[in-house]
């Protein structure tokens, strides 16, 4: 049997290879090689919203494409990450991917030409207006691999974005309200801290710390602050204004103690889990968190936007992109449009997932509909900001380590943000040079 | 008896290779033994030695990885790691990696393998020794992923299992151990002695088992304990297993990569940064395949060197031990 | 080419006493203490692997208002069901059984071939030869897993368990060379003399002769190649690439996604996972223990 597989392999392989340089220029539709099979990598959960939806739209894909038949590879997030670049170059990929959005992952994918664009395809189709402002920013990317302008290389179906998760029962055993400035989450912290509560649920070993400082820069900063940062429109001083006081507040809720001194090596896990189990009223994270505490938390809990911001940590989800190499590319774009039509769409909605176009009003759940109305907020105000990691490659451990420097009292804030520069700079200049 | 002898004269004679009596040519033994170095060879030089040579050929570019183009750099990858302050870091931390997964392990090792087979196999019976190297060698058949996941419900600061004991006997604020830059790198050493320790025992397990029981008879007929009899006899007798623990654990300790990753990623504060994990970084994370190939390279050459030192020291105790005899 | 009477040397394994409870021994309080220490060792090697069963059958909200230290309220085997089905376990088993077995044989048969012409033909060179062969164990994966990627592209083994497979018994191999080729570099040279005086070719030799001797040597090769075969991820990761070719490890890493992970089902998939790798470890160790001696020059 092994035999055969190895032979299948081959023949394969040739037939890849043959069929390839049959077809040289890259056509956004037609020029299928294969037209009888469609191959999708994904990483998401089977009863995660995505998975769930996903299934969906297979489903209408299949009715609609009797003579097709849909493989799906379910892969590991980290195989994907670690190895697209790797595994993209060779024949046996797949036609349509999930794939992490942002100029260090798919902008990378983008600029290596391993990617087939899909402008004419968004236009065709109307995804351009489906997916409007902050949304779209991580659709495209220029030659360089830089997000917001350039061709469309990836299609998201929903949306992500940070935000603070309460325990409401805590809340009301101090006779505590939902802050809605800054300044009175100040006073809600304060007030917890009394009663010998520490109130944030904190991570220092991973993104947790990170997207709170980030919170912090937005509610200092500006628009264009973000279009510096994110897409360098200018340069950025890391000693700005905004900068330096959202790390001197940070700084300052580390001194007073409102974040555990021991948090440089817990873990997004530890945090949630601690946030779950009541140790903890308070946790600034993301909409991922929300099945998962649906789920498991007896408390009775909810979750507002950070109080006072109009930009926020978030952005579009996960991209469903098409290898250059892939053999269907058209049956691909059919399949991302499914998955954009409201039947699909809505069971995103209905499932937490944060659909870019789905209909909140078909929400039964409560604490659903009020996670996707303050997303809906968000994006009216079109206030998606990003991931503060995501500028420059290899980001993320920089921002880890300094911010870890800061919780253990080994670096003041203007030595991080000097560390935090240097990183940032150099990064930078490497990707605008090749 | 006589016919035994012409019967094997003869079958010699069939079998020895045909050499003509007067040109008897001087053929050195070792040549005839090539071939079975072949398949080795060849299977080497596919698997390994084409992807050494393009690593050394990358790390003189800088390249993004993929479909990207590579920029001719010459020496500057490592020039600029020779600069890289943090490239020095993991090196130095290197030396706390040999510590902890060469020198206490082997020590450990050998005297939890003699014991185990000298000592309990012959008072208890075989059984027991087995059971307990099976324990001693759990550790290195789970995945290193999971080891982390386990170690850090021990380590945690907050949650782990000791602090809990601790905060239970009234230390008030105990350690944070792996959060802590200065109690990260120990802690992390504490689990590699955990992970690594069961490789010894096995290999020495094996090893005393080639040793003569007969030498253990004659040293214990003329009075000696068993701390001489270990001395005298087990450790030179293991020597050859001995080098090559030595050897495969250093080796192992430079290249240690999965427990930093999953227990620390290097931090806090690149405590415990170790150079195959840089490399990583600059591989993956940062997308500089030409600089993550240089640390590798260097990395290389550094374990290729202390190898070479290793298998020098041990080439020369074989000699004497043969020239001895 | 009759041979009337056998001319090899008496390599039969003679008594074995260093193993065998001596009656001599049985008495004496010191032991227990040993024994005890021993065992207390023991113990604590195996305290996190306590944890471990603590939180495996535990349901995840169990362990999210219990944490990890507490003892499961109930058992909870849907989260190891779920991951079973997902992963399609059954074939990853095997996958990861077919790899790791061949990688062990054919890793410890490369060795011996090795390690023979070093260690007792003792070729010219061999100290290079042998640092050469162990420069595959010395490079970091990462250097290596490029070239190796497009090498397996070319040769139509991409996505094929074969690519996996050549690649670890080279780098395993390069271990198991070292080892049997110091071994043997011990080898007593009387028997190899006695064996070429009766006319016996090399390869006779190696099979009748020295293989007899170094099995506990081989058996243990196999043990190791086996297990570190089964923990093996990044190289798997990259050259495997749909979901019936997947080994274990990579089915325990689907557990761990980009923000999120599942504590107690890892722990239960990993539980499922290691059972295989013991099991072959304790039907291993059994040979280990066969007693061949060297006793058998005289």
């Amino acid at each position: 049997m092994k035999h055969k597989r190895t032979l299948t392999a081959v023949a394969a392989a040739m037939a890849g290879s043959l069929a390839l340089a049959g077809c040289t220029g890259q056509s956004a539709g037609g020029g299928d090689t294969d037209d009888s099979t469609l191959t999708i990598w994904h990483y998401e959960n089977e009863d995660s919203a995505m998975g769930q939806a996903w299934a969906k739209a297979i489903e209408i894909f299949e009715e609609e494409n009797p003579d097709v038949t849909v493989d799906v590879e379910k892969q590991t997030f980290e195989q994907i990450q670690k190895n697209a670049k790797i595994v993209l170059t060779g024949d046996d990929v797949p036609d349509v991917m999930e794939f992490n959005k942002g100029n260090a992952t798919a902008g990378q994918l983008a600029a290596q030409g391993l990617l087939t664009p899909l402008t004419d395809a968004a236009t065709e189709r109307g995804w351009d207006e489906k997916l409007s402002g902050s949304l779209a920013t991580t659709a495209t990317y220029d030659e360089q691999g830089l997000m917001g302008s350039g061709e469309w290389y990836g299609v998201p179906n929903y949306g992500e974005f940070v935000g603070v998760y309460f325990n409401k029962d805590m809340f009301a055993e101090q006779g505590l309200e939902v802050p809605t400035t800054l300044d009175e989450l100040d006073d809600v912290l304060a007030a917890f801290k009394e009663e010998g509560i520490t109130p944030l649920a904190e991570a220092g070993a991973e993104y947790p710390l990170g997207q709170l400082w980030y919170e912090l820069v937005l509610a200092y900063g500006d628009r264009a602050l973000v279009d510096d940062y994110q897409l360098f429109a200018n340069d950025v001083d890391f000693h700005n204004d905004a900068m330096t006081q959202a790390t001197e507040k940070l700084d300052e809720w580390i001194d007073k103690g409102y974040i555990a001194s021991d948090s440089a090596a817990l873990t997004a896990e530890d945090m949630g889990v601690s946030f779950i189990d009541g140790t903890y009223p308070l946790m600034v994270s993301g909409s991922w968190w929300f099945g998962r505490l649906a789920a498991e938390t007896e408390a009775d809990w909810g979750q507002f936007n950070f109080p006072g911001n109009t930009l926020h940590t978030g952005s579009s989800g996960n991209l469903w992109v098409v290898p250059a190499n892939a053999d269907s590319p058209s049956l691909a774009e059919e399949f991302i449009d499914i998955t954009l039509r409201p039947e699909v769409q809505n069971v995103l909605a209905t499932e937490g997932g944060l659909p870019v176009a789905g209909d909140p009003s078909v929400i039964k759940d409560e604490r659903t509909r009020e996670l996707t109305e303050n997303f809906q907020a968000i994006l009216d105000q079109d206030g998606l900001a990003y991931y503060p990691d995501w500028p420059v490659a290899g980001y993320y451990d920089v921002i880890v380590s300094e911010l870890q420097s800061l919780v253990n009292r080994s670096k003041t804030p203007a030595e991080v943000l000097d560390g935090l520069q240097n990183s940032y700079d150099e990064g930078k200049a490497d990707l605008l040079d090749g | 008896m006589a016919d035994t002898a012409l019967t094997d004269r003869r079958a010699r004679a069939d079998q020895r290779p045909r050499t003509p009596r007067g040109t008897r040519r001087r053929r050195a033994p070792w040549v005839g033994y090539l071939p079975y170095l072949l398949p080795g060879a060849a299977a080497f030089a596919v698997v390994i030695g084409y992807p050494l040579l393009t690593n050394v050929y990358f790390s003189l570019f800088k390249w993004r990885g993929g479909m990207a183009p590579l920029r001719w750099n010459g020496l500057g990858n490592y020039a600029d790691l020779m600069g890289d302050e943090k490239f020095w870091t993991s090196f130095g931390n290197s030396l706390a990696m040999i510590v902890a997964m060469v020198l206490v392990p082997t020590l450990l090792g050998l005297v939890l393998a003699a014991v185990l087979f000298d000592y309990l196999g012959r008072r208890f019976g075989e059984r027991v020794s087995s059971v307990l190297r099976a324990t001693y060698y759990l550790p290195q058949i789970l995945p290193v992923a999971v080891a982390g996941v386990l170690w850090n419900w021990i380590l945690n600061s907050q949650t782990g299992a000791l602090n809990v004991i601790l905060r239970g006997i009234g230390v008030e604020t105990p350690p944070n151990w792996l959060g802590d830059p200065a109690t990260a790198l120990p802690s992390v050493m504490l689990v590699l002695i955990w992970v690594q320790m069961g490789y010894p025992v096995v290999i020495f397990m094996a090893a005393l088992q080639r040793v003569d029981p007969e030498l253990y008879e004659a040293a214990e007929l003329d009075g000696a304990g068993w701390w001489d009899r270990f001395r005298a006899i087990t450790v030179p007798q293991i020597r050859p297993e001995t080098f090559v623990v030595t050897l495969t654990c250093t080796v192992a300790a430079l290249k240690v990569f999965g427990p930093i990753y999953v227990l620390t990623r290097g931090g806090p504060e690149s405590s415990t940064l170790v150079p195959s994990y840089y490399s990583y970084l600059s591989f993956f994370d940062k997308s500089q395949v030409g600089y993550g190939s240089a640390i590798a390279t260097v990395l290389t050459l550094v374990i290729v060197v202390v190898a070479l030192i290793i298998l020098g020291l041990q080439n020369r105790a074989e000699r004497r031990e043969r020239e001895g005899v | 080419m009759a041979v009337a009477t056998d001319p090899r040397p008496d390599l039969r394994p003679a008594q074995v006493r260093a193993t065998a409870v001596d009656s001599r021994y049985r008495r004496g309080p010191g032991r227990w203490l040993v024994l005890a220490a021993a065992v207390l060792v023991g113990l604590a090697v195996l305290a996190p692997f306590g944890i471990m069963l603590l939180n495996a059958f535990k349901s995840p909200q169990d362990y999210a208002a219990n944490g990890p230290l507490s003892l499961p309220s109930s058992l909870y085997l849907d989260g190891v069901v779920a991951f079973w089905e997902r992963t399609d376990f059954p074939v990853k088993l095997w996958n990861s059984v077919f790899i790791s077995a061949l990688v062990a044989v054919g890793g410890a048969l490369l060795s011996l071939l090795n390690a023979y012409a070093i260690g007792i033909g003792r070729v010219k060179g061999r100290l290079w030869i042998v640092a050469l062969f162990l420069l595959a164990n010395m490079l970091p994966q990462e250097a290596l897993i490029y070239p190796l990627f497009t090498m397996a592209q070319a040769v139509g083994l991409s996505n094929s368990q074969w690519s996996v497979i050549i690649i670890f018994t080279v780098i395993q191999s390069a271990f198991g060379t070292y080892l049997l080729s110091s071994v043997l570099g011990t080898f007593p040279p009387a028997l190899l003399e006695a064996a070429a005086l009766d006319g016996a070719s090399r390869w006779r030799i190696l099979w009748q002769v020295v293989f007899p001797i170094v099995r506990p040597t081989l058996s243990v090769l196999m043990i190791f190649f086996f297990i570190w075969t089964w923990n093996e991820f990044f190289i798997p990761l990259v050259m495997l690439t749909s979901n019936d070719t997947q080994t274990i490890p990579i089915a325990l890493a689907s557990l761990q996604g980009d923000r999120m992970m599942d504590a107690p089902t890892i722990n239960a998939g990993s539980l499922v996972s290691l059972v295989p790798a013991v099991i072959f470890f304790l039907i291993f160790q059994r040979t280990l223990t066969r007693g061949v001696t060297a006793g058998a020059v005289k």
